[in-house]
């Protein structure tokens, strides 16, 4: 597989005072292959924007190097071949939408009607049609994270950079980014997302490839399905009108609990899953949830008691 | 072509700062004022309302640049709409020096207004007002402005927003006072580290004919000349810093 961004042995560390330092970024060796839409996960401060900001040249690296498609990150000509969307996307608030994308498309060289052309196309695509036309001033969180996506893509880029993507928007909002995202992908098979989120969720229903960072060090990084796989065997599953005979007769003793929902109660392995819910079928009850838990993953990702790596049996190759 | 566009969009920046109209109400607060004072005495009146005028227009631009240098650059540095910009494929300095570009055309645009007022207020006191002094003085002010401009993005760069408005407005006073601070210190310890000092401050002083001009004197085109040669060596040398000092920042935001 052709990598798209190699990073060699990059590392950061932020002085935090006079005779002290904090590692941002340890010593992180990654290749990004092209045309997938790789997660960058971590919890805050593990990393993941340092790493990002490396990659655009915003931040300089106190070690080690980027090459995004052969060229040296934080060069002119690296950042003409990304597109970025930051986290908390600030624009002109005097400007229209239109206007915007006019202006950063001149800064990426391109002018005329073809720039012209390009703009109202994306607005379009990004659902600003008629918005184009208004002050950003006037846009809602969901707007302005629409159109900063639209500047992102504006010059058609081989890498799409995403920070945290969905953050700060509302349900609805988020769905919305997620699937437009997932459309950019679809349309543009050629070009590599990378995106950094700690929402598992976004990674599960975009992401081909996840990198894991920890305390600024990479602690896995492998296709998507190969992780969730190791983590599928957990469910939770809450059911109403089982009779306390049933519950009795399913649960063997094990931890339920009970809710206005109904009584709830965990369940692993697919097999044993089968089973519990043949029975409640039986029983003549009513299973009003049923979901998979991803509690070991997201206790690896987010808490420093447990090792990813200890998780994960195959597939990581740090 | 990139600096021009930067420049183009400062100066829309800049008519949508609040900051802009404050300092704007100061300035023509400061005229009308000047007008007042002028009343206050019969014989040199014209003097008096001249030499009033173009102080205002100085310490009012010289506040402008101060100020919407901050506004300008390092509120884009806090807020972090600066990623949006430098993400596309652009140079620092470009930023930078679209910034600087568009603040100082906006300001030297601003300086010849209240020049072309006071010419206007003045004039109506009779022959006392030298039309050739008023617009040197105010040339002047606009090198001078464009100077503490440059000075004002170096320290932006490099320090946050209050740093830099204290530091911009030292050395914008120690500029007008170098020579009066050198001569009232007699230790050589003293001097040796106050002539270590000054020679990184630039010498505001030249540009400062508000004086000469109040008489209705002007200077010779060659002293303008030099004047305009010190100001532009004065904001290269400022702006090299700031942009040299900038390529290198860590951008956090």
């Amino acid at each position: 597989m052709k990598a798209e961004i190699t990073i060699t042995q990059l590392t950061k560390v932020f002085p935090t005072g006079l005779f002290r330092t904090k590692t941002a970024v340890d010593n992180l060796t990654l290749e990004i292959p092209k045309g997938e839409v790789i997660g960058l996960l971590g919890a805050n401060g593990s990393g993941k924007s340092t790493t990002l900001k490396m990659l655009l040249g915003f931040l300089r690296p106190t070690k080690g190097e980027i090459r995004v498609c052969g060229v040296r990150s934080g060069t002119r000509a690296s950042r003409a071949l990304l597109g970025y969307l930051p986290e908390n996307p600030r624009f002109q608030r005097f400007l229209t939408g239109k206007d915007i994308l006019l202006y950063f498309g001149k800064l990426y060289g391109m002018d005329g009607k073809t720039l012209h052309t390009r703009t109202d196309e994306l607005l379009e695509v990004v659902g600003l049609g008629k918005a184009g036309a208004e002050r950003v001033q006037g846009y809602s969180k969901g707007m302005t994270q629409r159109l900063a996506i639209a500047q992102s893509i504006l010059n058609r880029p081989r890498i799409l950079v995403f920070d945290e993507p969905m953050s700060g928007l509302d349900p609805l909002g988020r769905i919305e980014i997620r699937e437009l995202i997932g459309r950019l992908h679809t349309e543009m098979k050629e070009t590599t997302i990378f995106f950094t989120t700690h929402i598992l969720s976004d990674v599960e229903s975009l992401c081909s490839f996840v990198a894991l960072l920890k305390k600024g060090k990479l602690e896995v990084f492998c296709p998507i399905r190969e992780l969730l796989d190791q983590d599928c065997e957990h469910y939770e599953v809450t059911t109403t009108e089982l009779s306390a005979a049933s519950r009795n007769q399913f649960l063997a003793g094990s931890a339920f609990e009970n809710s206005p929902l109904g009584t709830t109660f965990s369940v692993k392995g697919t097999e044993a899953l089968t089973e519990i819910l043949e029975g409640i079928k039986k029983a003549g009850a009513k299973v009003v949830s049923l979901n998979s838990k991803r509690q070991g993953l997201e206790e690896a990702l987010f808490s420093d008691r447990v090792q990813l790596s200890s998780l994960i049996s195959k597939g990581a190759t740090p | 072509m990139n600096t021009l566009r930067i420049a183009w969009i400062a100066v829309r920046e800049l008519l949508h700062e609040k900051i802009f109209y404050i300092l704007a109400s100061f300035t023509a607060a400061s005229l009308v004022f000047s007008l007042l004072l002028g009343q206050l005495t019969y014989a040199e009146q014209a003097k008096l309302t001249l030499d009033f005028m173009l102080g205002c227009t100085h310490l009012s631009m010289a506040l402008f640049a101060v100020f919407m240098g901050i506004s300008l650059f390092q509120k884009e540095l806090t807020s972090g709409s600066i990623s949006m910009t430098l993400s596309k494929p652009i140079s620092r300095t470009t930023f930078l020096a679209g910034k600087c570009l568009g603040q100082i055309g906006m300001q030297t645009l601003l300086t010849f207004l209240m020049g072309a007022l006071t010419i206007a207020i003045s004039s109506r006191y009779g022959a006392d007002i030298a039309t050739k002094a008023t617009i040197q003085t105010t040339a002047l002010i606009a090198c001078e402005v464009a100077v503490l401009t440059a000075m004002t993005y170096f320290f932006a760069v490099n320090t946050g927003s209050i740093t830099t408005a204290i530091l911009s407005l030292g050395l914008f006073a120690l500029g007008h006072t170098r020579d009066l601070v050198g001569s009232n210190l007699r230790k050589p310890d003293e001097l040796f580290i106050w002539n270590s000092i000054r020679s990184f401050i630039p010498d505001l002083e030249v540009f400062n004919m508000k004086q000469l001009a109040s008489y209705g004197q002007s200077i010779s085109w060659t002293e303008f000349g030099w004047a305009t040669v010190y100001a532009a060596v004065c904001f290269c040398f400022y702006l090299v810093l700031a942009a040299l000092c900038f390529e290198r920042k860590d951008i956090l935001t």
